[in-house]
């Protein structure tokens, strides 16, 4: 039996005005094989910053990301920038 | 005699407690994980007295450092002058004006040589061999001098694009540069995947607690060299904003040690109007920090489009009393060589930043003019000398004739009267 490597990745998800009303994170369980741990959520009118653990196969992740940021949103690592000055 | 202060790290969210591990987020709600310190014990243990009789370095500060023993890397680092800027402060119109010098910092110019000292000794009390970054020049600098100095390994993750000469900085020291194509937000992505998966010692990342608290030592070195006494005022410069929170904090815990008297300290954020998420978000009055995800200006030390402490920065100026500011690149150029002018100190874009910023937020008021003003300019201007080419002009050329030499002279005369020498 051959098993896919799981991975778990954490996530800070920022939601723009025209996203904050649509269900984003229902319609990703729906579509894509992960489990999901939301651990923090501000929603304001305006905008929306989510943290959220997804788990599953280093594909799906990487797909349901690019799912993810073509409705708008934006994907962060929980690390934010490692890149520094 | 006590050594350990240092005791525990803690989410800055939910004040879970945490083991001193090389870990920077909390399980529970990815809150940023601070160091914890021991501060009745600090206070029982340390005076001006005995810090003063201490040597000439960051460490003088030792107790409020997140170490276990002595410091082993960077030994040398910090203390860099603070000035008195008369004729900075005029220009600025305001009464007072001091400069804290990182510019000098050992051994590589910028102040990042702080919180790199404090990070790579904790690497390597934790037992880590290769201790790693990613950088598009400073903080690269500062992790392979520092790790060549005593014998670490390093990795320098860089954007493929980089200038020559910001990739060199690093590469002299012997470092594992690896440049990484792409746009910035994949490379981003990528790095954090790295110092996910490798166990290194990541300065920024994984060692973030114990990194960031070096920051400290800036704040506590101003207030020192003013006498022991809280500066009114202090303008900093900002990236993912960790400079400005920490010096506040070392202000916080001077007051709390009875090191200096408790008085007002305003704290002041600037960045680079191409890249300004924590300025912006503060002027909008709002702690949400919007993305930035193209940085365009010259100031690419502050080019953090995503600052990891940009809601922290945001919430210690309110608190303080400060304000944000931020400058165009035609800005900071002017403040660059405003600085240089005035006080003979040749600053990177961020120093250009923080004098620029520090202009517009006494002439709004937010300074008063009868006020005092620290300036924390960051990096040295060599690092960033491309940035003024076709900006200063360029030398006169005559020929070996000293007739030539007396016209240029008597034509500047003309222009500007030199006052009589002695020999006159
Ligand atoms: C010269 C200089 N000044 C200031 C900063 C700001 O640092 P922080 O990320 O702590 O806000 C940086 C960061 O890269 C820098 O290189
Ligand atoms: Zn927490």
């Amino acid at each position: 039996m051959t098993s896919v490597a799981q991975e778990k990745q954490r996530f800070w998800l920022t939601f723009g005005e025209e996203l904050c009303q649509r269900p984003i994170i229902c319609e990703l369980a729906r579509s894509f094989a992960l489990t999901f741990n939301i651990r923090s959520a501000q929603v304001t009118q305006r905008t929306g910053l989510v943290a959220i653990e997804l788990e599953g196969e280093r594909e799906v992740l990487k797909q349901a990301i690019q799912w993810l940021e073509k409705q708008g949103v934006t994907v962060e690592p929980v690390e934010l920038s490692t890149i520094e000055g | 005699m006590q050594t350990e202060f240092f005791t525990h790290l803690r989410c800055r969210e939910c004040g879970r407690p945490y083991p001193p591990e090389a870990i920077h987020v909390c399980e529970w709600d990815f809150g940023p994980l601070e160091a914890v310190y021991d501060y009745e014990a600090i206070r029982r243990q340390i005076s001006r007295k005995r810090i003063e009789s201490r040597a000439p370095t960051m460490w003088r500060y030792r107790e409020f450092l997140p170490l276990e023993g002595e410091p082993t890397v960077g030994t040398q680092v910090g203390f860099t002058p603070l000035i008195r800027a008369e004729r900075l402060a005029k220009a600025l119109g305001v009464r007072e004006a001091y400069v804290k010098n990182d510019t000098v910092n050992y051994p590589t110019l910028s102040f990042k040589d702080r919180v790199v000292a404090v990070s790579l000794s904790r690497a390597k009390e934790m037992g880590f061999t290769v201790v790693a970054c990613a950088s598009t020049g400073n903080l690269a600098n500062s992790v392979a001098a520092n790790a060549a100095s005593v014998g670490l390994e390093s990795y320098v993750l860089i954007p493929a694009d980089l200038e020559a000469s910001k990739v060199l900085g690093s590469l002299v020291y012997g470092t594992r540069v690896v440049g990484i194509r792409g746009p910035y937000d994949k490379v981003n992505r990528l790095c954090s995947e790295i110092a996910g998966k490798y166990q290194w010692a990541f300065v920024n990342v994984n060692l973030r607690p114990y990194y960031a608290e070096g920051s400290k030592t800036m704040g506590f070195e101003i207030a020192e060299q003013l006498g022991w006494r809280l500066p009114a005022h202090t303008v900093i410069p900002m990236a993912s904003g960790s400079l400005l929170t920490k010096i506040a904090k070392s202000y916080q815990e001077m007051i709390d040690t009875d090191l200096v008297e408790k008085t007002p300290f305003a704290i002041h954020g600037a960045q680079a109007t191409g890249c300004n998420p924590i300025s912006d978000a503060f002027q909008k009055g709002t702690e949400l920090v919007r993305p930035v995800s193209k940085p365009q200006t010259i100031a690419k030390s502050l080019a953090i489009g995503t600052p990891a402490d940009g809601y922290y920065a945001i919430q210690t100026i309110r608190k303080s009393g400060g304000a944000a500011e931020d400058a165009s690149d035609e800005e900071i150029l002017e403040g660059i060589r405003l600085l240089a002018e005035t006080t003979g100190i040749f600053a990177e874009t961020a120093g250009g930043v923080t004098v620029a910023c520090a202009r517009k937020l006494i002439a709004s008021g937010k300074i008063p003019r009868e006020g005092s003003v620290v300036l924390c300019v960051t990096g040295h201007g060599l690092k960033t000398a491309e940035v003024l080419a076709g900006v200063l002009g360029s030398p006169r050329v005559i020929e070996p004739s000293l007739r030539e030499f007396d016209r240029l002279v008597s034509s500047d005369l003309a222009e500007t009267p030199i006052p009589e020498g002695p020999g006159a």
